[in-house]
């Protein structure tokens, strides 16, 4: 289960001490971080800032490069639709348009109960399987439309 | 060592750049993202030369091309015309606001864009010299965001940068004028962050945010009994100089009567 924000200061400052105070062991941090409340926090953001003693800018400019990492919330079931070359070709926009039917939520965003989140990825290197998604650690491939009804539904807490 | 560009024979130093050695000789090298200051972005590829090097040709960015032997250097042969002109296109589908890629464009008759979707109030080429300009300067208030297609320049959280003193280095050396600055009653704004202007001492000219003052005081331990703008500034110490010029003079005269008395 993942930490609420507020809840903890605390629990950064634990992933902090794991680490010496040395620029590269950045995107390590925000990872952990990632993990703990599944989003970075504004507040850990600072805290990590203070720690490292590296300016918020470059904080920023690496927590929106990498698609890992996310400054809202993800929900508890993380939804990654495929739209590399192949599952484009085999017809992955259809099955993200399924899930935005189903879940009314589009790529980036999060259902209201917190489940779900949406995003789209490039290529998993499945490619054999397209199209492809991947649900936190389960892969789905061949995937058609109708099928994703049933595995939202079997996708439980 | 020698160099031959475009035809003629020029002087170089071991590892200058090729840029570098054209400007000094008065050829003309377009470039955007290069910066005395700031030097070595090389990101937005105008200022490629086609280079023959031991027999072998190549098209190089000249910005960053040391010359360690003997090279010929073409700066505007039929290819790099062509492949500039296709740069061009490039950075004006990016960046169809700025004045100076209009200019660009122009020169190099580009056609309007019908292929990409372009908009046209973007002026950025995203060549990274404004967040360098920062970063060198201290502040670090601005970086890139984001990657690929929705890569841009910006402060943290897209909010009024906290770590920013307000100097507008960032918007003096954007190439194409994409940061804005706004001057207005003793205020500035940049990055949608309102800085209050000091004054001038001696002129009374708004010229200096508060925390760019204390940037100063507190880096540079700079003398700040007086908050001189940089053309008072200059005007002082002209009559620093002359002050000290004449009491020379005055010495003189008087060793030289010292002297005649003497005699
Ligand atoms: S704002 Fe100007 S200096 Fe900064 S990346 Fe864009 S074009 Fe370059
Ligand atoms: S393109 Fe989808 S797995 Fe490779
Ligand atoms: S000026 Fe040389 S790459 Fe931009």
């Amino acid at each position: 289960m993942h930490e609420k924000p507020g809840e903890g200061i605390l629990k950064v400052k634990s992933i902090l001490e794991k680490y010496p105070k040395e620029r590269r062991y950045l995107l390590a941090i925000l990872q952990d971080i990632q993990k703990t409340y599944n989003y970075l926090p504004r507040e850990a953001l600072n805290e990590v800032r203070d720690y490292l003693g590296i300016p918020l800018s470059s904080l920023y400019s690496m927590a929106t490069f990498y698609k890992a990492l996310s400054l809202k919330p993800k929900g508890r079931y993380v939804i990654k639709v495929c739209d590399g070359t192949a599952c484009h070709i085999r017809g992955s926009l259809d099955i993200v348009e399924e899930i935005k039917k189903q879940l009314s939520i589009s790529p980036g965003e999060v259902t209201k109960d917190g489940k779900f989140s949406l995003e789209t990825v490039n290529c998993l290197g499945s490619c054999a399987l397209a199209p492809v998604m991947v649900i936190n650690d389960k892969y789905y491939g061949n995937l058609k439309p109708a099928m994703v009804k049933d595995i939202l539904e079997s996708t439980g807490d | 060592m020698k160099v031959i560009i475009d035809d003629k024979e020029f002087e170089a130093e071991y590892g200058e750049y090729i840029l570098d050695v054209a400007r000094r000789n008065g050829i003309h090298i377009p470039t955007l993202c290069h910066s005395d200051a700031v030097p070595g972005q090389g990101s937005c590829r105008l200022c490629i030369v086609e280079v023959y090097e031991r027999g072998k040709n190549k098209v190089v960015v000249s910005c960053l091309y040391p010359i360690t032997g003997e090279i010929k250097v073409y700066t505007n042969s039929e290819k790099i015309h062509r492949m500039r002109r296709n740069i061009i296109r490039l950075l004006a589908a990016r960046a169809p606001g700025s004045e100076y890629i209009k200019k660009l464009k122009e020169e190099y008759g580009i056609p309007e864009e019908t292929r990409f979707k372009v908009d046209e109030k973007e002026k950025c080429v995203l060549c990274g010299l404004c967040v360098k300009a920062c970063e060198k300067l201290g502040s670090m208030a601005i970086s890139t965001v984001n990657r690929g297609a929705t890569k841009k320049v910006a402060p943290p959280f897209e909010e009024p940068p906290v770590d920013c003193i307000g100097c507008t280095s960032c918007a003096h050396v954007c190439p194409t004028g994409a940061i804005e600055v706004r001057e207005y009653e003793g205020k500035r704004v940049i990055w949608n962050r309102t800085f209050e202007l000091l004054k001038c001492t001696s002129c009374g000219r708004y010229f200096i945010t508060r925390e760019q003052y204390e940037y100063m005081k507190n880096r540079h331990g700079i003398d700040m009994k007086e908050l001189l703008c940089d053309r008072c500034r200059q005007k002082s110490t002209a009559e620093k100089l002359v002050s000290l010029y004449k009491k020379l003079l005055v010495k003189k005269t008087l060793f030289q009567c010292y002297r005649l008395q003497k005699d």
